[in-house]
């Protein structure tokens, strides 16, 4: 056994299969220390089983894993965090009533006189020693769930380096927070480098990706395609290594002329959310909608869509002004809307695909309330085919698909309702590249059909490559309407940014 | 904060009002605290009536609450009871262990307290009720008389570890004893319960069938279950049944001939006798320390006089 | 494709996942056969009309709760709903009063509407329906004394006592009612958008909200059914013990919900199947006839059932992790 000091974790050979199915294949990693490694691979890659495999959530069948030179054998969340290697999730796990010191120092709690009463100010001191290091402006009181998300991630940080982790993994650390909170994490992440922790990072944003990571390790359908370092390897050639193809442009050509006015916002507002919003959206036209975090994109979506109600303004459809109560009137007035929050908003787990995509559009399928099966079935099966939807059937339930398939299934069902106009937010937020491309065809589709679409997203290449037209907000304000030639990163940014 | 500042503005105003109408009467009216063990039980509703009447005949008045089968909630009246000064407390206890503290509690206030129907571990200043163990020798011996002293009964007993029911299961072996060719060959809890005793029935017939002479249940409610069952199976003819209390429907079908017998046990005479107690005690005149009031069986020849 | 070991994978899963059904049926059977092997009475045509008849009040009202459960939703109100309906229909019911068709309409519209109150108080107030329901069981447990004074009701014509007392062309009535609620609420639950919108809203209430589903009116519509078919039971049971009884149906929720659970409802809302509750109350009707046919003391069965509600649970937890991974 060579022993390669500046090597803190090395992974030889490592397989995992599920019920026969190989979920890892032969799958290797070195990662240095002070080192920011990029795990790089669509959904379903083998990403998240190698990382369950490193905190000891999942034994490995077969390879060795390495720690500081040391054979890691055990299958324990504990050992693994006491040798010092901690994750950060996706889905933040906290303690929403427990304090910011209370979570980071859970499961080792302080105490004194005979470690039978808790020493919340030992911890409280620790903790505020701790916030400090990574710059969180929040007391060690404060309970958690009145923290916003990044900030809860930063107090995970917190924790993780609490327990002396040498390497920290991250899962999708961005999905959820801000540009300005991206900025402060990368921050800690290269204060971590300095420090000599090792840093996982998960992430499909490119973006992101050369920002921040050293070497680049891309998995593909369970196995090990290659590691690279993040300067010699071009985004071009990280997509290919992933997809296993190659994708010559992201965002296919339009071909949609533009027709009439569809939808009009006038002068819409919501108090302490958005003001004053107006926008056209003409048939067969991508309008997109850009904005920082909290400016009031989703805000706005979910009104006129009828989930919220809204303060003063008008939703005029097609010349007539209309009233929204409800997604039910929403609906019957042709809006669709496919959420940012695919799991709250988006779908039904519990039921299948049939069921989902049939799901606001059921009264077609049916004789005196009795569902009929085969008419529903029929049209599921379309769509199915139509959207390129991948799951063992229709009877599969939608928890079970990926990311991309689920929200197939999502913009499915709202397709099946016939609307004239849809509202997509956030349509590829975590999902891979492959499925993106798809999505992007598929609006594509829609506007040549003469659909009016909506596109509001955090990802500005994005906004770019599908929008004929921009609406960019800021704090809740509409600052600028750009269209397609007058919008590039640098103007939107800066529109997003004013006030 | 602000809602008990409330309450205690509506206490005030509560013992306003009360204070107003005792000035209104010019004598003092005699008190009598009532805490009964059950009001959705019909038996004690009757007891709790006949309390009532008699209270209204002698011109004394009564605070009836329902300790709903809990006896914490018991003591609490019985408490309650003793900081409102009543002149006498009448308890029909929830259960002989757990109510008695309320006894040593009125005792000790220097309330006389008389136990009604049933009776606490501690002794109370008077008991007025029936001995329990002796309806189930009633019940029994009717059964051991009818089939001539051979045969086979099943009995349904009450919720386990309760007074009565434990007392009538006594009485009822009793009598077995005394008979050897009468075998008991299956028992189980109905749990007071018509439905569930109908249900315990209709397992019986299919467990034992044509086997099964006679059953005895310890209160009527079962053993109208047991009929209902037994008529189902085209079985009642064949078989006796016989159950305790002599509510109205039980002496209907006591009538109608398809329950066999009921023991009557005297609500009137309970409810009267345990208020006249009370008023003797609280005069400071002599009492019977047990005042028992005679169960009777009720066949077809005399269930006329028990109907009223 | 990346797509091909997920789809395998899940389809594992999904064979996993059924298994949580036929576990609870594979269980009930072996439970059968035992009972079989000890008791020779067990296994014959009158102890299964019995024991189908005795489970019968529990299904209807295991039926109600299920709708209500696959909500994501509870009802604690059955008991008392039983209690409420059982009085009004035997208040109505005494012989050469009224033809016996007003007791019975009297009754279902009492439980249809003590259900649409629970309803409107669920879905206008936002108070979780447990509390809700909690208070409706104490206020019906009230209105079923006060209606009856304390006292129980008897004296009911001998039509009324058809209704859970007869038979036609030798099957007991009860089952006959039991049979006709279960197929039409396995319809219900199955074949019409009312049913599809139950899950959708158990399984996800927001993205029901946002496919255009009126989620009160769904939840309304499960309440008023559940007191419905809690009416139903009330009447059967009024009946089958000829008498209304104040106290009647006491801790009935429990029982139904229990069969519910047992049958593969799961309280968090969203799945469930009217097979799995019938399948639920049979077991519990089975265990409790099985027990007493060996003349095992009530003590045990208690016992026994409360493993077993546990143990269906436990296997159901299982089975979804399973799929999880």
């Amino acid at each position: 056994m060579t022993l390669h000091s500046d090597y803190i974790l090395q992974v030889h050979g490592l397989s995992k299969s599920f019920s026969g199915v190989k979920a890892l294949d032969d799958v290797q990693l070195n990662l240095r220390r002070g080192e920011v490694h990029a795990l790089m691979g669509e959904n379903g890659a083998g990403k998240s089983t190698f990382m369950k495999i490193l905190i000891g959530l999942l034994t490995p069948d077969a390879g060795e894993v390495l720690f500081e030179g040391n054979e890691l054998k055990n299958s324990d969340v504990r050992e693994a965090l006491k040798q010092g290697i901690s994750m950060i999730h996706q889905e933040i796990l906290i303690v929403p009533e427990l304090t910011v010191a209370q979570n980071i120092f859970l499961g080792r709690e302080s105490t004194q006189w005979f470690s039978s009463w808790l020493n919340d100010r030992d911890i409280n001191q620790q903790a505020e020693i701790l916030l400090k290091q990574i710059g969180l402006d929040v007391s060690p009181k404060t309970k958690m769930k009145y923290l916003s998300v990044a900030e809860m991630q930063m107090v995970e940080i917190a924790k993780a380096i609490s327990n002396n982790a040498k390497v920290i993994i991250m899962d999708e650390p961005t999905s959820a927070i801000s540009d300005k909170e991206v900025a402060t994490l990368f921050g800690i992440i290269k204060d971590l480098k300095i420090k000599g922790v090792s840093v996982i990072y998960i992430s499909h944003k490119m973006d992101e990706i050369y920002q921040i990571a050293d070497m680049i390790t891309v998995l593909r359908d369970g196995k090990y395609i290659g590691t690279k370092s993040a300067a010699e390897l071009d985004r071009k050639s990280l997509i290919t290594m992933m997809v296993g193809r190659e994708i010559n442009t992201l965002f296919p050509e339009k071909s949609a002329s533009k027709g009439e006015v569809v939808l009009s916002i006038k002068n819409l507002s919501q108090r302490g959310k958005f003001e004053n919003i107006s926008f056209d959206v003409h048939a067969g036209e991508v309008v997109g909608i850009a904005g920082l975090m909290g400016a009031g994109r989703t805000e706005i979506a979910r009104a006129i869509f009828g989930l919220d109600a809204f303060s003063s303004g008008e939703i005029v459809l097609k010349g007539h002004k209309i009233t929204i109560e409800s997604p039910r009137d929403a609906i019957k007035n042709g809006i669709g809307y496919v959420s940012e929050d695919r799991k709250g908003v988006g779908f039904i787990p519990a039921l299948s695909v049939k069921h989902n995509i049939t799901l606001a559009s059921l009264s077609n399928h049916t004789k005196a309330g009795m569902i009929q099966d085969k008419s529903e079935s029929a049209v599921a099966t379309q769509m199915m085919n139509d959207l390129k939807i991948k799951a063992s059937g229709m009877d599969q339930k939608v928890t079970h698909l990926s990311g991309g398939n689920q929200q197939k299934v999502v913009i499915g069902k709202v397709l099946l309702a016939s609307p004239e106009i849809i509202i997509l937010d956030e349509p590829t937020r975590g999902i891979d590249i492959g499925a993106k491309f798809e999505i992007y065809k598929l609006i594509n589709e829609l506007t040549t059909k003469g659909i009016a679409v909506v596109v509001i997203s955090s990802e500005l290449p994005e906004i770019l490559g599908m929008s004929d037209r921009i609406v960019v907000l800021s704090k809740g304000k509409q600052t600028a309407l750009l269209s397609r030639e007058e919008a590039t990163q640098e103007t939107i940014m800066k529109y997003a940014m004013l006030h | 904060m602000k809602r008990i500042y409330l309450g205690l503005i509506a206490l005030a105003m509560l013992a306003g009002c009360n204070q107003t109408s005792e000035k209104e009467s010019s004598e003092k009216k005699m008190v009598i605290g009532v805490t009964m063990l059950s009001m959705q039980n019909e038996f004690i509703v009757n007891v709790s009536d006949e309390m009532e009447k008699k209270a209204q005949e002698l011109g004394i008045e009564l605070i009836t609450v329902d300790a709903e089968r809990s006896a914490l909630k018991q003591i609490e009246q019985v408490e309650s009871f003793i900081a409102q000064k009543v002149d006498a407390i009448v308890m029909n206890p929830c259960e002989v262990e757990a109510s008695s503290p309320a006894v040593t509690k009125a005792l000790a206030a220097k309330i006389p307290i008389i136990n009604v129907n049933s009776e606490t571990s501690t002794k109370p200043s008077a008991f007025v009720g029936s001995d329990d163990v002796e309806s189930g020798r009633i019940a029994m011996k009717f059964i051991a008389e009818k089939l001539g002293g051979k045969g086979n009964v099943v009995m349904m007993h009450g919720y386990m570890g309760q007074a009565a029911q434990i007392k009538r299961e006594q009485g009822a072996r009793e009598i077995l004893k005394q008979y050897p060719d009468l075998k008991l060959i299956a028992h189980q809890t109905g749990e007071w319960d018509r439905a569930k005793s109908m249900s315990l029935m209709e397992n019986w017939i299919q467990s034992y069938g044509k086997d099964i002479n006679a059953v005895f249940a310890q209160n009527d409610e079962m053993g109208m279950g047991a009929v209902n069952a037994l008529t189902a199976a085209g079985m009642k003819d064949k078989v006796i049944v016989v159950s305790i209390d002599a509510i109205p429907d039980a002496l209907q079908a006591v009538k109608k001939g398809t329950l066999d017998a009921t023991v009557f046990q005297n609500a009137q005479q309970q409810g009267a006798k345990a208020i006249e107690t009370a008023v003797k005690l609280h005069k400071g005149e002599a009492v019977e320390k047990e005042v028992l009031i005679p169960f009777q069986l009720v066949t077809k020849d005399n269930v006329a006089t028990f109907i009223k | 494709m990346n797509n091909y070991f997920t789809q395998l994978g899940n389809s594992t899963k999904q064979r996993a996942r059924g298994m949580g059904q036929y576990g609870i049926f594979i269980a009930f059977v072996v439970i059968c056969l035992i009972l079989s092997l000890i008791t020779p009475k067990f296994l014959t045509v009158s102890n299964w009309t019995i024991i189908v008849t005795q489970v019968s009040i529990n299904a209807l009202l295991a039926f109600g709760v299920t709708f209500v459960i696959i909500t994501g939703g509870i009802d604690l109100s059955l008991g008392s709903m039983v209690a409420v309906t059982g009085i009004v229909a035997s208040l109505l019911a005494h012989p050469d009063d009224y033809p016996v068709i007003v007791p019975i309409l009297a009754g279902l519209l009492a439980g249809v509407f003590m259900g649409a109150f629970n309803g409107a108080i669920i879905t206008k107030s936002k108070v979780p329906p447990f509390i809700v329901t909690l208070g409706t069981m104490t206020i019906g447990r009230g209105v079923a004394l006060i209606l009856s004074k304390g006292r129980p009701v008897s004296n009911l014509s001998d039509l009324f006592n058809f209704i859970g007392g007869g038979n036609i062309l030798g099957i007991p009535f009860p089952i006959i009612v039991l049979i006709l609620a279960f197929v039409v609420c396995s319809l219900v639950l199955k074949k019409t958008i009312l049913g599809r919108y139950i899950y959708a809203v158990g399984g996800n209430e927001q993205a029901a909200k946002a496919s255009g589903i009126r989620v009160n009116k769904v939840k309304m519509a499960v309440y008023t059914i559940c007191g419905g078919l809690a009416a139903l039971a009330g009447i059967l049971l009024t009946s089958r013990i000829t008498t209304g009884q104040p106290n009647a149906g006491a801790g009935f929720e429990l029982d139904a919900i229990a069969a519910a659970i047992i049958g593969g409802t799961s309280t968090s809302g969203g799945t469930g199947t009217m097979t799995g509750t019938l399948i639920g109350a049979l077991l519990i009707g089975v265990i409790s006839n099985g027990l007493d046919l060996l003349n095992v003391t009530s003590y045990y069965q208690q016992v026994v059932m409360g493993a077993i509600i546990i143990g269906a649970v436990v296997l159901d937890g299982w089975n979804q992790s399973a799929a999880q991974r």
